[in-house]
């Protein structure tokens, strides 16, 4: 009876943290967002760019993009909130409006083209994949050899 | 009459907090040679307690069920950096990233935990040398896992954690976006200085548990295998379990505190976070005036507090006196030594006067009685 | 009737083996196998046997005076000299004294024994008397012992007067370096003392035979009414003490001995190596010569010249091979891990076979 009671306390428990691990792998999740306020080609159609737009995340600002630029925010969760301020033409009138995106989960870098999801075309055609630039490091990071043992002389603490 | 026993009170006090009064009397003299501002050594002391604490309570409970200074906490650390490689590799960022780490060391503190008091069960008596030999031993199979097993058994997909030959992890692995995330959270700024309440409310935490502990069945029972081994053993309690759930309790907590250590650091030197480890935090509980048998919470805070100081202006003043800064650094590592040695030493000595003073009592009796009987 | 015979026959056999695992202790096998194989794979994998077997026995005659000080420890009861770093600052501080007033050359080496000598015998004494003090928690006081004092001396070697040019650091005059070369000095005076050159073989026979001597020697001790007597103390004190030997004079002296020993150990394996390294070099020295012996053959309380000879020789064998083998096999340098597994693993197995506590 107390045997079966301490199993099934352990299994509940494990389950609690397997529960909360699996949450946490999903809130958790970081994404860093990169935005492109660049001409965009889709389907025949040209989206041009505004002459500028502020983006800001959790009420900072997070990027003051010119046409043909590109910012970028990190963003924690799938659900990504965004404020954009967008100036059409060289001191024409700026609008303030509050965005939001859905993240894919497996994605670790995500582009944004603004125009394109201004223009609320489908999500496909604004939302792309950041591939980190492969930069050939030519020199082997060291690996440690440390001293006769192994473990390293007094760190900084 | 009075005023003799006072005397004799003062210093039989003294006799006993010798180490912390040491480290105030060093405090007292180094502080104002190294011409920090106060304000700067306060916001540098409440952060590595907030830093700090949480490792050092795990030494506790060990030494609760006598087995002395737990050089095997560095397990727990291993057990953490393990789980934050991983955490970083999968990209789980600020505070699910930390309770996550927390989560998935868990299992590999057990597994280490157990592994150690296994060991430990094996070597009774010499506890505290096996334990610090573990711990080398375990930094090479770490090693093995970290430097060999990761990327080609284990995946390790982002190439900022990945060594660049394709396998292994790099010599310093970046925390950026988990850093200082418990510590920011609900932070309160007093005076310039940045109090890290959350950590503090986690440490609060800590120490009820570990005072609710004290209390329950389980800890009863490890203190009694603390005091003797062979009266627990004879009271039904099966000392070899008891000894080995001390020595979990107290890798799962080291595991925890060292998440905490790294997400205050912001990164993890991957091949040497570890090493120290349980070198300073032992040295710490030590200088708060704990002795190898006997630490109480109030030992780890006053401890964290004394040798922090002492390690922060240490070098500043050694610099100002002598000229040369090594000189100081130098001398904190040295201090930590001398107070671990010490404190061993006086240890030793009170366990053979007791052991010599039971003998004598022993040798007493037996002649009263054989005088009775004559 | 044929097959029980051959049963009885494989009985005895696996009977005998597992005796010999046994009194040998697996993780010893497993490393002295690991070692053969290492042998026997170096001439595929392009590894030069004899340049192998060359660095093997180099490093043995480098690192086997410090394994040799493990021995009169043992002996006494004391356990493992986990305080061999004591010894070995005895030795910096007779090495650079001896270099400070002027000695050059092999005169250079015999000075610094003479003068490392009353440092040993100073500190041997009173690390003794500690040790005498805490009789039972050794281990863990002589490690600290060793890290206190290796630590003390980092700030030594800053703050002591020392002028000669060769070692003080060139710009500010003073504190001396972390590693100083011995080129002019005694750098390889024992080596090369009839040294043997066939091919690719080369033997350091002056090392070899200084080993040898003070192997002799420490043979001879072991074998007259002291060093019986040591013998006693550390396998039964109390028969000791009930035959009359004065227990604490006993270890008292094992630790001197040790202590002197280390010191030689490290001035022998500096005139191999061709420097002197100080600050926090010395700080782990104690762990490959403890685990040496004990991969030897050596427990807790038991060691002989034998257990020296061997555990150094595959020791060292395996920290020389591993790189080149397993480099050229694999192409990964897994040694610093094998090394680190293979020691550690062979100490904590010495440590948790039952053997009757000193008291």
């Amino acid at each position: 009876m107390n045997k079966t009671r301490r199993l099934l306390f352990r299994l509940g428990t494990l389950l609690v943290l397997l529960a909360i691990a699996a949450w946490m792998m999903v809130i958790g999740r970081g994404h860093t967002v990169y935005f492109d306020n660049k001409k965009l080609e889709y389907e025949g159609t040209t989206y041009d760019p505004p002459y500028k737009v502020t983006i800001y995340v959790g009420g900072e600002q997070a990027a003051k993009l010119n046409a043909k630029e590109r910012g970028m925010a990190t963003a924690i969760g799938q659900d990504f909130e965004m404020e954009l301020k967008i100036m059409e033409v060289k001191g024409g009138d700026e609008t303030r409006e509050t965005y939001q995106i859905k993240l894919p989960r497996n994605l670790d870098g995500i582009v944004v083209n603004l125009p394109g999801f201004l223009a609320g075309l489908p999500e496909e055609a604004w939302m792309s994949e950041f591939v980190p630039m492969v930069t050939q490091e030519t020199v082997e990071e060291e690996v440690p050899a440390g001293d006769e043992f192994g473990m390293e002389d007094i760190g900084d603490f | 009459m009075k005023n003799e026993s006072f005397g004799k009170k003062i210093l039989s006090f003294i006799g006993n907090n010798s180490v912390p009064i040491l480290f105030v009397l060093i405090c007292i003299v180094c502080i104002p040679i190294s011409g920090f501002s106060a304000s700067y050594l306060i916001n540098e002391i409440v952060t590595r307690m907030g830093r700090n604490i949480f490792l050092i309570l795990c030494l506790l409970i060990p030494i609760m069920a006598g087995m002395g200074l737990n050089f095997g906490m560095t397990l727990g650390a291993m057990a953490a950096e393990l789980a934050l490689i991983l955490v970083s590799d999968w990209q789980i960022w600020g505070i699910p990233g930390v309770v996550l780490a927390m989560i998935l060391s868990i299992p590999f503190s057990i597994v280490l935990g157990t592994l150690c008091g296994k060991i430990l069960n094996m070597a009774k008596g010499r506890e505290m040398i096996t334990s610090y030999i573990i711990s080398f031993f375990m930094n090479g199979v770490y090693q093995l896992v970290v430097l060999y097993m990761m990327g080609p058994i284990i995946p390790i997909k982002h190439a900022n954690v990945k060594l660049p030959r394709g396998y292994g992890i790099r010599n310093s692995v970046d925390l950026i976006h988990m850093r200082q995330c418990l510590d920011n959270l609900l932070a309160v700024r007093i005076k310039g200085v940045k109090i890290p309440v959350l950590t503090f409310i986690i440490i609060a935490l800590l120490c009820l548990f570990i005072v609710w502990f004290r209390r329950t069945k389980l800890g009863q029972d490890m203190r009694a295998v603390g005091q003797d081994m062979d009266v627990a053993r004879d009271a039904g309690i099966n000392v070899e379990r008891t000894r080995i759930i001390s020595i979990v309790m107290s890798t799962v907590l080291a595991g925890f505190g060292m998440v905490i250590y790294l997400q205050n650091m912001g990164n993890i030197a991957t091949y040497s976070s570890h090493s120290q480890i349980g070198m300073f935090c032992i040295a710490a509980l030590l200088v708060g005036g704990a002795s190898v048998d006997k630490a109480s919470i109030g030992n780890v805070f006053l401890g964290v507090i004394l040798f922090h100081t002492m390690f922060i202006v240490a070098p500043k003043a050694g610099a100002m006196i002598t000229g040369d800064s090594m000189i100081g650094e130098y001398f904190r590592v040295f201090v930590s030594y001398a107070v671990i040695t010490l404190s061993l030493i006086l240890y030793e000595t009170k366990k053979r006067k007791n052991k010599s003073m039971v003998g004598q009592q022993l040798a007493q009796a037996q002649k009263d009685e054989e005088a009775g009987k004559a | 009737m044929n097959e029980t015979l051959s049963d009885i026959h494989n009985e005895t056999l696996r009977d005998r083996i597992k005796a010999m695992v046994a009194a040998l202790g697996l993780p010893r096998l497993i490393i002295a196998g690991f070692l053969l194989l290492l042998f026997i794979a170096a001439p595929f994998v392009g590894a030069d046997f004899w340049t192998q077997i060359s660095n093997t026995i180099n490093r043995f005659s480098w690192n086997a005076v410090m394994v040799l000080a493990m021995v009169p420890m043992i002996h006494s009861g004391c356990g493992l000299n986990f305080g061999l770093p004591l010894g070995i600052i005895s030795g910096l501080l007779g090495a650079t004294l001896s270099i400070e007033l002027g000695f050059t050359g092999p005169l250079s080496f015999v000075m610094a024994i003479l003068i490392a000598t009353p440092f040993a015998l100073v500190l041997g004494a009173v690390y003794g008397w500690l040790l005498n003090k805490i009789k039972g928690g050794e281990m863990m006081i002589a490690t600290y012992v060793g890290f206190s004092s290796v630590s003390f001396m980092c700030m030594m070697w800053l703050l002591l007067p020392y002028h000669s040019p060769t070692m003080v650091w060139g710009l500010s005059g003073k504190g001396l370096r972390t590693t100083i070369s011995l080129e002019g000095f005694y750098d390889k005076v024992l080596a090369n003392i009839l040294q043997i050159n066939i091919g690719k073989l080369s033997i350091p026979t002056g090392t070899l035979l200084f080993f040898a001597l003070l192997a002799f020697l420490m043979w001879a001790f072991l074998h007259t009414k002291t060093g019986t007597a040591m013998t006693a103390v550390g396998s039964n004190p109390t028969f000791a003490r009930a035959a009359g030997v004065n227990v604490d004079k006993m270890r008292l002296l094992s630790v001197i001995m040790s202590t002197w020993l280390a010191a030689i150990g490290i001035l022998v394996y500096e005139q191999g190596f061709g420097f002197i390294q100080l600050y926090m070099a010395p700080f782990y020295m104690a762990l490959p010569a403890v685990s040496a012996i004990l991969i030897g053959g050596a427990s807790v309380n038991k060691a002989t010249i034998g257990h020296v000879i061997l555990g150094t020789f595959l020791f060292q064998g395996i920290v020389t091979m591993t790189p080149t083998v397993m480099n050229s096999a694999i192409h990964m340098d897994m040694s610093e891990v094998i090394r680190v597994v293979a020691s550690q693993g062979m100490i904590l197995y010495a440590l948790t076979r039952k053997t009757e506590v000193t008291k």
